[in-house]
Parts: structure tokens; C-alpha cells; sequence
């Protein structure tokens, strides 16, 4: 651990993060990038958490872990969300500490004082260089965890092929009878069985909790079977077959015999929403549903797949149609009951499930797998966490929050984020993350920009580098290096013959034999030798550029060089490891690879980034929770906000909202935040204002707004730096039944009980009707009606307890902690219907007396209900002038109109345009608590960027020559980003003075070369991968491989 | 054209794109498992398979490349949303024009893949250069002289296929 200046013993300017998950993660990437040094602890041996076992993410079936960030250009960074957690580009502002628990915390909010215990891995990560002999000869063999006990691992093993950090870890538990042999046999010497845990103590600001959850152990419900049944498995168990680095590369066995099934049955709420578990685990129906979809795409359409549900619990972009398309194209069967029973069949292992189908009607299925939809529980840390840090658990043992401090502990200066607060999905932790670390950014706002790094590089470093020198006018000087790796290369690739034959490859003047090249040491080897030959091209044959590149870059440019002046070779795991039976045929394709890479590197040219300061003001488009919450998190950050709301008054929604189930009121949080925001001395408020133009990109935009007064409208300029939008949306109120007397929305029924709560207290029957949308829009789950409608409900029957209320739904979406309102309200004597889009329920007026008429699914039949009220849950719409906006700002909408953001699942508060974010109801429909989590979110992403000052764009970014470039717009429909802009502008007028040129912005590009590909007059080439690096036609390098001329040959 | 020599003296030169995401990890997977395949591919890094140049396919068989393979990110899975799927459409333009130059659509080919399907890019390899070797040499290369079988023994043990000068 570092010495921590003194100055920083006052005040540190670090932060602890608890947990390795994406939540973890993602906070500590935001809070590193804004200057804070983080400590991310991890109690297993690396990073990742759940997601790292997950190979799919509903409802797009992507990895994409790749796509947490907006970096580009590294790869796979499997399994951390980020290249910034890549072993040699790691953030120089996080140290990561594995196998670490947190002893004790003292101090108060700005200054606390850790003590932790980082348990021994027994294997040095900087010397361990992932040869795997330790694994091979290790004698201890044990159920692998990262498989779920499917498949074995040693004691001395890697969680998994990809790890964080890309490094061994020695199990020395009871079993390891400390035989030594790994010590042995450790070619760099990186194992030390004796070593000692480490007690640690750090000096940090704010402390943040991201736990994660415990699976519920269903082996607990032993009518189950679970662990007597083979064929009976919990739901991570599946993804894990599931999965392509799952141990059967994503086909799904049978843990019997190994057989494909071809009937999989789910069921729902294990450990959920039962008497013990009162709660709803949030994301079991839409995991249950992939994991069915999978099914059928992996084993077959003709697999039978059925899922045991209560309630579809959609309810989040695109989660709707998600459903649709499960049940309609993939034809995976929902039964909307429990099943009672479950009896194997001893011959066939198959699986005899009862149930009763919603009629009463008894039924037995047959199943050759049965998939336990598991529930979250919290951590297993979280009652010993929360003792040592002094911070409350609610009633669930999950982490107490305040609906308006979603992400505060009751401990001040100690946040948390994800499933530890309620169970959550990988959108929703990530929103937490980012949101928390804007929180700890706000209390620690004197202290951002504190270690400085940068983004100059292709590696991230500090600004310690020397200048780079300029070798425009050299002739190319080429130095090879070929590295043995211990022997792990060299067993199978003769170095000596290698670099014997790269030494004739054209302006080739050096070649060194290095053993290990990711050896501190070595790289000051190879710097000197850059520096004495006057070298000024450089290849390295080592091993990976996905784990490599970065340090070899990093080395490259310690020596005055351009990082892209180098080339890698992957030597280790592209060919000594995988020709290990075909010797000469593996040095032909190494010296093939060589030749290769020389021809590459003596094409390739400097690339550097443009620097660009970023303005430290923010723009919030939106004056509602969202848009309040946001503005104030900035501005009390120390940054100035322009907050734009087109109505005359702040609040947004929320100035009709009176109550919430949870008790809160919400009006006083909306005094609250506008007396705030009116009162900031950083906050300029523009009310009837709206944004008539944005230009610009990261870090300086350029933004019109007008202000209607008295009949005529100001125009004025702002400049900033980052943008937020936080439009909201809103209850429609357009519907045939709405032109009915008595039929009012849920909202105008709120603003009935607290204006006129007499008129409520003399309601005998209310029929209250959910998911309502206006004729002729799309159907998605608005999330929050239900919650809703039950808090209306609930206050109907306090006021007056023989009231008969009763709603009709399709199905009930009170997830979360949500579930005890639902549970209340039927204690309550509310009666619950359900309702198919079938026979959906009608209103009839007859002798001026309202009536429901519904089809009742238990009796089979229809029944009128009379009705004093019809209250209807009208579906939540986009904010109007959506359109308009997003093509200003030139960021796409969905298809439901609300705004799209980046990546579905790791970047909700982000757009594929950097330098503008997405807060609140924007988004999508939600909670008071969720609007505030996102809008802190994207306060939380928009200050790590205002802190940083300065920004670097471009770098490997596709370039346009405007002299042959005519302007067809091939390049406009090809980007998957929609980048590239026909414009007339100065010298842009293209070929023959036809419709201006193609422009593509280098702060927008994200270097994946697909319109260059699509040019017809190839007037794009892309940085670093240009027609001349990619085509060598002067080496013939992508064709006949060459004579390979032998030592002494 | 060309005279081809029997099958088993031919060690057939294949070069496969990869992108650097799935295609790039996959090929490590199979590397930190140790997974065995013919050493009779080189790989060319592209940020993306949506870079795939029709003209690069075409200039690798012009070069002498017995085969061509793209190894990209499952379709809906990759790093730039759908740079494969437009990588996949050129891809299969090329084919047409190799057909239609007599060279073969077989000899091109795309292949889709996670970065953890070690086995899946280690197949594809042994696919390919099963392939190329029942296709035999790319008939624009020049003449090919018969050689003798790859000696493990030797210290220095490359014995290569060479060319015939002209």
C-alpha cells in the first residue's frame, strides 16, 4: 500500500468499494476517472461476480461486456465491463484487492479509516504468467464453483480461462496436503506457499457497498428435489450449460445421462414471494425466459418448453415484447399456477410435475428437466458487513435505504449499489453504481481531479510519460523481439531460427531473444534497446495483444516512441499452445506471423488523439425529479448547470403525486428540491424554456435555448460541457372508456382522495382496470401502475373498509419490496382478477349505473361487477417533443419513443454520443427512487468527465479524404452509429463540386472500420488499419506464405 | 492451370480475419486450453469484422492464399452492433465473384463464434484446412514442387514447401 501524504491523511481523496461485481465495477471506474483513487474489494480471487458466469443477457442474448464503456479498440474484456481493468491498462487510479474482507471501519463521512485482511493467493500476479503447470501438476482435484460443481478444477487453478486479475490462485484448504509440486514446478517462480495474510488499513472519503446477492439455496424446499432429483437444477446451473464457456459450450445436457432433453419445465418463485421470502426477486421471469428461448434455439424448436409462473413480470424496455416473442414465435408454453409436486421417475430420470391450471382443473406433466428459478437473497457478508460498518438492514436482511436516498446507507458517507438494496438486474445495479458514485463524488467534491491520469495513450497512464519522438522522416528501423516465455513458447517455436529468419525480413535491424517478456526488467531491456539502435519500428512475439498490447504499447512509448509503432505477435496462445504435436508446421505459421507483423509495422504511421478541455458546466434538459436531481449532484459537485424546463414550474410529475406506498410524502421532496435547485448558487434555471439547437461534442457543446415571455420569445447561447436529458413522461389520457362518466385515471383518483376524500369514504364498489393504453399504441408494461393502483386501493379500503374494490389485471408487477403492497391489499379484502387480452373486460352504463363486465378465468365464466368508479391505470407515454429533440441532439429513440440509450444493459444512462446522458423517465417508466438512482447516474457519468478537464478524441477513428469522397451516402447508411454526415462546409464540396462531402466526427467515431469496407470510391480509410496496413501488398502479406529460410540453411 | 501434386504433400495457406473482440478471444480461449488445431492459418486482426474489404478478400486469393476465413462475433453480438452482419454481406459477395472467376466460393468462408467457444474456433480451423487441402493449392499461385513430409527429429526442423523460382 502506498504512503498517503499527509495532506491526504486529512482529507483522503480515495474511496473503498465493496464487491468485484459490475456493480463494483462500474463505481469504481466512474470514481477513478474523476480523480479519486479507488480500493475495489473483491472477496473471492478476482473480478466479475455473477456476470462473469452468465453468457447471456436478456433480452438481446448478447455478451457484450465489451460494450460497458465507451472505449474502444481493445476487445474482449471479458469478464470486467471495462479495459480499464485489463491487467497492464489498468486504471491507474484503482488498486484492486482480492481475496479481501473488510475488519473494521472508524471515522465519519469524508474520513474514514479501514482495516482490511487480504487473505494469500500464494501466486505473485505480476510473475504469473498463466502457463498453467501449477494446474497440471497439482494432485488436489475439486468441484469447480465458477461450473457449479459440473465440472473439477484443481487446487491450484484459475477461476476461469478469463480472469481479473489474469493470474493463478493457490486453494490451500484442508485438502491441499502442501506437496509442494506446484512450487516446483513454477517456471518464474511465482508461488509462495508460505505466505502470510496481509492486514491493510487506507485512509478513504466514502465508502461504497455493492455486496451483490446470495442465490437461494433450494435444496431448502426439499419437495423440490433439488439435490435428490439429478435432473432437478437451479437456474445458475443452466446458464452455466447454457453458456459457450460453460462446460459444454452451450449445449444443455442432462446431468443423468448427459442426454439433450427435449422437455424443460421452469418454475417460478423458488425461494420468492412465498411465506418466508416474501419478496419478489425481480428478474426471475425474465432470466426463466431466456433460458427458455436458449432452450429452443440451442436443442430445437421442437423442445417443449414450459415455464410455472404467477405473474410475467416484464417490465422494462423492450422486456414486453421480450414475452411476446417467447410465447408466439418460440412458442414457450406459461402456465399461470405453482406446481405442488414433483416425483421423479426412477427408469428415465425424468421428472413427474402436478399442478392445477388456473380453473381448478388438476393436471401431471412429464419432464426430462426441471429448471428451479432461484431467488436473490441477500449477501452472505451482509449481517457481519453491516455490525462492523454500523449500517441497518430492513426487514429482509437486505441493505436499508430511503426511498428519496435510494442509495444511502443509514450510515452517512457509506452508500450502496445493486442487489444489496433489493434484488435488482445487471440495468439496475449498473444505474446504482454510477448513481452512488455520483454521490460520493458530491460529498467529496473538494477532492475530484485529485490523481490525474490520462487517455492520451492507448493505455491508460499517468502523466509521466517523456515526449514522443518524431519519426516522420526516418526511414523505418525495424527491432523484433521473440520472447521464450520461460519455455512455454520455445518448447514448441525455435526462437534462435525465428529471429535468425525475421533478421533477413526487410528493414529489419535488430532482433533480441527475450525470456519473459512481461517482466518489469525485460521491458527496460527492450526501451534501451529502441533508444541505442535509433529503432523506430518495433515487434514483440510474445504472446497475447489482448492481455500484452497495452504494456508493450506502454514500454514503446517510455522509450519515446508512438505506441502504434508496434506490433504484437501472439506467439503463446495463437500457436506454441495450440501446434504443440505439429512442430515444423507451427515454426513455418510463427516465422509466417513475424514476416507478417514487419511488413505491418513498417506501414504503420503515428496516431494521436486530439486534446480538447472540457467545459466544467452541464446542461439538464428537464425540471422534473429527474432533471432536479441531476442538476443539484453537479452543482453541488463544484460544477455550473443550466437547467431547462419547458412548463413554468419545476417538479414535473411529481406536483401530482400526493402519496407513495412506502408512506413517503412526496410533495415535501418536491419543496425540497426546488427550494435546492432555485437557491444554488450553480444552478441558472430557464422555465419556459426549450432547446432550439445543440451542436458540438464531448466537452463543448453548443446549445440555443428560448424563453417565452409575455407573448414573445428570447433567444440565448449556452456553451458546456456536458449534456443531460431528463424529459420525462407522462399518464396518456386518451381512451374510449375515459368518455364514460365515473371512468377517471388512476392520478385523477389520487388527486380525488386528497381533495375530496368524502366523495372517496362514500365509494361502495370500485373496479379498478389495469394496463390501458390509448388505441393504437404500443403495448409495454408502464412498471409502476400496479404499485399504483395497490397504493389506491389500500387507501380506498382505509377509508371506507366495506368498499369492495376490485382490480383487474393482466398480470401483477409489484416487484421487489413492491410484493408486500399486493400482499396487503388482499389482506385488505381487495379481490384481484385476471383478465386475458382475449376477453378483455368491458363498461356498461345502464340506468345510469356503471357496471364492469370481465371474464373470469378460475370460474370460466363472465361477471358483472356494479361500479361507482372505474379508475383506469393508463399506460405511461414518452414526453411529446421526444422527437424533435432526439433528432436535434442526434440520439435515437426506441420503439416504444422513449429515448434509446447506448447499451441496454451496461450503459442505461448513457448515450452512444458521448458527453450526453439519460436520466428518469426519459429512459422509461419509473419510481420516484429509480428516477432519482438514474438521474444520479448520469450526474455520476457527466462529472467523472467535467473532472477530468482535459479530453482526448479520436485516435483509430475512420477518416474521409473530402477530394474523392462524391458524396453518395453509402458511409451514412452503413454505420451502425450513424455518424458519418454528408455536409456542405468549407472545403467539403466533394467531387465535382456535387452535394458536399462525407464527415465524420473523430469524437463519435468508434473505429470499427465497417463504412470503409462499404466505400465504392474508397475515399474512407481508417486509422491504424488502412488499406496499406491491411492489403501489404509490398511483402504479398496476406497471401502465399513465404520460403522460411533455416539457421545455417 | 496447374499441375497439382498429391494431396498429402500439400500444406494448404490459409488466412483468417479475425475481429479482435470474439473472433480475437475465441482464438486465445482455445490457446489458454490448450486446444489443438493445424498450424495452417494466419491470422489478420481487423477492429471489427464489418472492416472485411471485399477488396482484401479478393487481394489474399491474388497474393496466393489457398483459402479465406472471417471469424466474427455471434450476429447480434457484436461490439458494434451489426458490423458482422455487413462484414457477412460482402463476404458473400466476394463469393459470388470467386464462383463466377472459376476460383470457388468454397474456398471463402465466415464463421461466427464467442469468445469462449475455444473447441468451436479450433473446428473451424480444422474445417478449413480440411477443405483446402480436398480443394487443393489456389490455382494463381505458381507452379508447386513436391516435398517431402515434415521431420519431427531435426533440431532446426523446418523443411518447408518452396517455390519454384519463375
Amino acid at each position: 500500500m502506498k504512503t498517503l501524504n499527509r495532506n491526504y491523511q486529512i482529507e483522503p481523496a480515495a474511496t473503498l468499494v465493496v464487491g468485484g461485481g459490475i456493480g463494483g465495477m462500474r463505481a469504481a471506474l466512474d470514481l477513478a476517472d474523476a480523480g479519486l483513487k479507488v480500493y475495489l474489494v473483491e472477496q473471492t480471487p478476482c473480478l466479475g461476480g455473477r456476470v462473469a458466469q452468465l453468457g447471456y443477457m436478456f433480452p438481446q442474448h448478447d455478451c457484450v461486456l465489451c460494450r460497458g464503456t465507451a472505449d474502444h479498440g481493445y476487445g474482449c474484456t471479458r469478464p470486467s465491463i471495462s479495459p480499464a481493468y485489463i491487467q497492464h491498462n489498468q486504471h491507474p487510479n484503482i488498486e484492486i484487492l482480492t481475496n479481501t474482507n473488510i475488519l473494521e471501519v472508524e471515522g465519519q463521512a469524508g474520513d474514514f479509516t479501514v482495516s482490511l485482511r487480504q487473505e494469500p493467493r500464494y501466486v505473485d500476479i505480476d510473475r504469473c504468467t498463466s502457463c498453467g503447470k501449477c494446474e497440471e501438476v497439482c494432485p488436489v482435484e475439486l468441484p469447480s464453483s465458477y461450473q457449479l460443481g459440473m465440472t473439477n478444477r484443481k487446487a491450484a487453478y484459475k477461476v476461469a480461462a478469463r480472469a481479473t486479475p489474469d493470474s493463478y490462485v493457490i486453494d490451500k484448504g484442508p485438502y491441499c496436503d502442501d506437496c509442494g509440486e506446484c512450487v516446483s514446478i513454477c517456471p518464474t517462480e511465482a508461488i509462495d506457499l508460505s505466505e502470510q495474510p496481509r492486514l491493510l488499513s487506507v485512509e478513504v472519503g466514502a465508502i461504497i457497498l455493492a455486496l451483490g446477492f446470495k442465490v437461494y439455496d433450494s435444496t431448502e424446499l426439499q419437495e423440490l428435489g433439488h439435490g435428490r432429483y439429478p435432473n432437478v437444477i437451479q437456474a445458475m446451473q443452466y446458464e452455466r450449460l447454457a453458456s459457450r464457456s460453460g462446460p459444454t459450450e452451450g449445449i444443455v445436457t442432462r446431468p443423468s445421462d448427459g442426454n439433450q432433453p427435449k422437455s424443460i419445465a421452469w418454475l417460478q418463485c423458488i425461494g420468492s414471494r412465498d411465506q418466508k421470502n416474501p419478496f419478489c426477486s425481480s428478474i426471475c421471469c425474465m432470466y426463466a425466459t431466456k433460458e427458455a428461448i436458449l432452450a429452443k434455439q440451442r436443442l430445437g424448436e421442437q423442445v417443449d418448453c414450459s415455464v410455472f409462473i404467477m405473474d410475467e413480470r416484464a417490465f422494462n424496455k423492450e422486456y414486453s415484447a421480450y414475452f411476446s416473442k417467447a410465447r408466439d414465435s418460440h412458442g414457450i408454453q406459461y402456465n399461470h399456477c405453482r406446481v405442488s409436486e414433483i416425483k421423479e421417475d426412477r427408469e428415465t430420470g425424468d421428472l413427474i410435475l402436478k399442478y392445477a391450471t388456473p380453473n381448478g382443473e388438476l393436471l401431471e406433466d412429464r419432464f426430462e428437466m426441471v429448471v428451479l428459478a432461484t431467488g436473490l437473497q441477500p449477501p452472505e457478508s451482509a449481517r457481519y458487513l453491516a455490525d462492523n460498518l454500523g449500517i441497518e438492514l430492513n426487514q429482509y436482511g437486505f441493505c436499508q435505504t430511503d426511498k428519496f436516498t435510494p442509495l444511502q446507507t443509514t450510515r452517512p458517507g457509506v452508500f450502496v449499489c445493486g442487489a444489496f438494496s433489493s434484488p435488482k438486474e445487471i440495468v439496475e445495479t449498473i444505474i446504482d453504481a454510477s448513481g452512488a458514485a455520483a454521490e460520493v463524488m458530491r460529498l467529496l467534491n473538494d477532492r475530484l481531479h485529485t490523481h490525474e491520469f490520462t487517455r492520451e495513450n492507448p493505455f491508460l497512464a499517468t502523466n509521466d510519460l517523456p515526449l514522443e519522438r518524431d519519426v516522420s522522416g526516418e526511414e523505418p528501423r525495424v527491432a523484433v523481439f521473440a520472447c521464450t516465455c520461460g519455455e512455454t513458447i520455445s518448447e514448441v517455436i525455435d526462437i534462435p531460427a525465428l529471429l535468425h529468419t525475421a533478421s533477413h525480413l526487410p528493414k529489419v535491424v535488430s532482433v533480441d531473444m527475450i525470456e519473459y517478456s512481461c517482466f518489469p526488467e525485460v521491458q527496460g531491456h527492450i526501451a534501451q534497446r529502441i533508444q541505442e539502435e535509433g529503432i523506430n519500428r518495433v515487434v514483440i512475439a510474445a504472446c497475447s495483444n489482448r492481455t500484452h498490447e497495452s504494456l508493450f504499447q506502454r514500454t514503446v512509448r517510455s522509450a519515446g516512441l508512438n505506441p502504434y509503432l508496434l506490433e504484437v505477435v501472439n506467439l503463446r496462445e495463437q500457436c506454441s499452445f495450440v501446434h504443440q504435436e505439429q512442430v515444423p508446421l507451427a515454426n513455418r505459421k510463427a516465422a509466417e506471423m513475424v514476416r507478417l507483423a514487419v511488413g505491418r509495422v513498417i506501414a504503420s504511421r503515428p496516431v494521436t488523439k486530439d486534446k480538447h478541455t472540457c467545459l466544467p458546466s452541464a446542461l439538464v434538459i428537464g425540471g422534473g425529479v429527474s432533471g432536479m436531481t441531476s442538476a443539484l449532484a453537479i452543482a453541488d459537485s463544484g460544477y455550473d448547470v443550466h437547467l431547462v424546463e419547458r412548463s413554468q414550474s419545476l417538479g414535473g410529475n411529481l406536483r401530482n403525486l400526493y402519496y407513495v406506498a412506502e408512506g413517503y410524502n412526496p410533495q415535501r421532496l418536491l419543496r425540497d428540491q426546488i427550494n435546492r435547485v432555485r437557491a444554488h448558487t450553480r444552478i441558472m434555471v430557464h422555465t419556459r424554456t426549450e432547446v432550439v439547437n445543440h451542436s458540438g461534442h464531448v466537452g463543448h457543446f453548443v446549445t440555443e435555448l428560448q424563453t417565452r415571455r409575455n407573448g414573445h420569445s428570447d433567444s440565448i447561447q449556452i456553451e458546456h460541457g456536458v449534456t443531460i436529458v431528463a424529459t420525462g413522461a407522462q399518464e396518456t389520457k386518451q381512451h374510449s372508456l375515459l368518455e364514460f362518466p365515473k371512468v377517471l385515471t388512476q392520478q385523477e383518483l389520487e388527486e380525488k382522495i386528497i381533495h375530496h376524500p368524502e366523495d372517496i369514504a362514500a365509494l361502495n364498489d370500485v373496479v379498478m382496470l389495469q394496463c390501458v393504453t390509448p388505441e393504437g399504441s404500443p403495448d409495454y408494461c408502464s412498471r409502476i401502475c400496479c404499485t399504483n393502483t395497490i397504493k389506491n386501493a389500500i387507501r380506498l379500503k382505509l377509508f371506507n373498509p366495506s368498499c369492495q374494490v376490485t382490480v383487474l389485471y393482466k398480470n401483477i408487477v409489484t416487484y421487489g419490496f413492491r410484493e408486500e403492497y399486493y400482499t396487503e391489499a388482499r389482506r385488505l379484502g381487495v379481490v384481484f382478477i385476471r383478465y386475458t387480452d382475449e376477453n378483455p373486460p368491458e363498461a356498461v352504463l345502464r340506468e345510469n349505473q356503471l357496471f364492469v363486465r370481465v371474464h373470469d378465468i378460475s370460474l370460466d365464466r363472465w361477471l358483472e361487477l356494479p361500479a361507482d368508479i372505474i379508475p383506469l391505470s393508463m399506460s405511461i407515454a414518452p414526453a411529446s417533443g421526444n422527437e424533435e429533440l432526439s433528432q436535434m441532439l442526434r440520439v435515437p429513440l426506441s420503439s416504444e419513443g422513449f429515448y434509446q440509450e447506448a447499451q441496454m444493459k451496461l450503459r442505461p444512462m448513457d448515450f452512444m454520443r458521448d458527453g450526453i446522458f439519460l436520466a428518469g423517465m426519459a429512459h422509461y417508466p419509473k419510481f420516484i427512487e429509480e428516477s432519482i438512482s438514474h438521474a444520479l447516474a448520469a450526474a455520476g457519468r457527466a462529472l467523472s468527465l467535467l473532472s477530468q478537464e482535459t479530453l482526448y478524441l479520436g485516435g483509430v477513428i475512420a477518416e474521409v479524404d473530402p477530394d474523392i469522397c462524391v458524396g453518395c451516402l453509402t458511409c451514412t447508411r452503413t454505420c451502425p452509429f450513424e455518424i458519418p454526415q454528408v455536409i456542405e462546409e468549407g472545403d467539403r464540396v466533394g467531387v465535382g463540386g456535387l452535394g458536399g462531402a462525407a464527415f465524420i466526427d473523430p469524437a463519435l467515431c468508434q473505429g470499427c472500420g465497417t463504412c470503409t469496407g462499404e466505400c465504392p470510391a474508397n475515399a474512407i480509410q481508417l486509422i491504424h488499419y488502412t488499406d496499406e496496413q491491411m492489403m501489404l501488398k509490398e511483402i504479398a502479406g496476406l497471401g502465399t506464405w513465404k520460403d522460411i529460410p533455416i539457421a545455417g540453411d | 492451370m496447374t499441375a497439382h501434386q498429391p494431396k498429402h504433400s500439400f500444406e494448404p495457406e490459409i488466412t483468417a480475419f479475425y475481429c479482435i473482440y470474439c473472433g480475437y478471444m475465441a482464438a486465445d480461449s482455445a490457446g489458454a486450453m490448450g486446444v489443438q488445431y493445424p498450424a495452417n492459418v494466419k491470422f489478420v486482426r481487423m477492429p471489427c469484422t464489418g472492416k472485411t474489404d471485399i477488396r482484401y478478400l479478393l487481394e489474399a486469393f491474388e497474393q496466393g492464399a489457398d483459402g479465406v476465413y472471417v471469424v466474427a462475433c455471434p450476429i447480434g453480438n457484436c461490439h458494434h452492433v451489426r458490423g458482422n452482419e455487413r462484414g457477412l454481406a460482402r463476404l458473400e459477395r466476394a463469393q459470388k465473384i470467386l464462383d463466377e472467376i472459376g476460383l470457388g466460393s468454397e474456398r471463402l468462408e465466415m464463421f461466427f463464434m464467442s469468445g469462449g467457444q475455444a473447441h468451436t474456433f479450433a473446428d473451424s480451423v480444422k474445417k478449413m484446412t480440411a477443405r483446402i487441402r480436398e480443394l487443393g493449392p489456389n490455382p494463381l499461385k505458381g507452379e508447386l514442387k513436391p516435398v517431402a513430409a515434415p521431420e519431427l527429429e531435426d533440431e532446426v526442423v523446418f523443411r518447408g514447401r518452396r517455390l519454384t523460382p519463375g
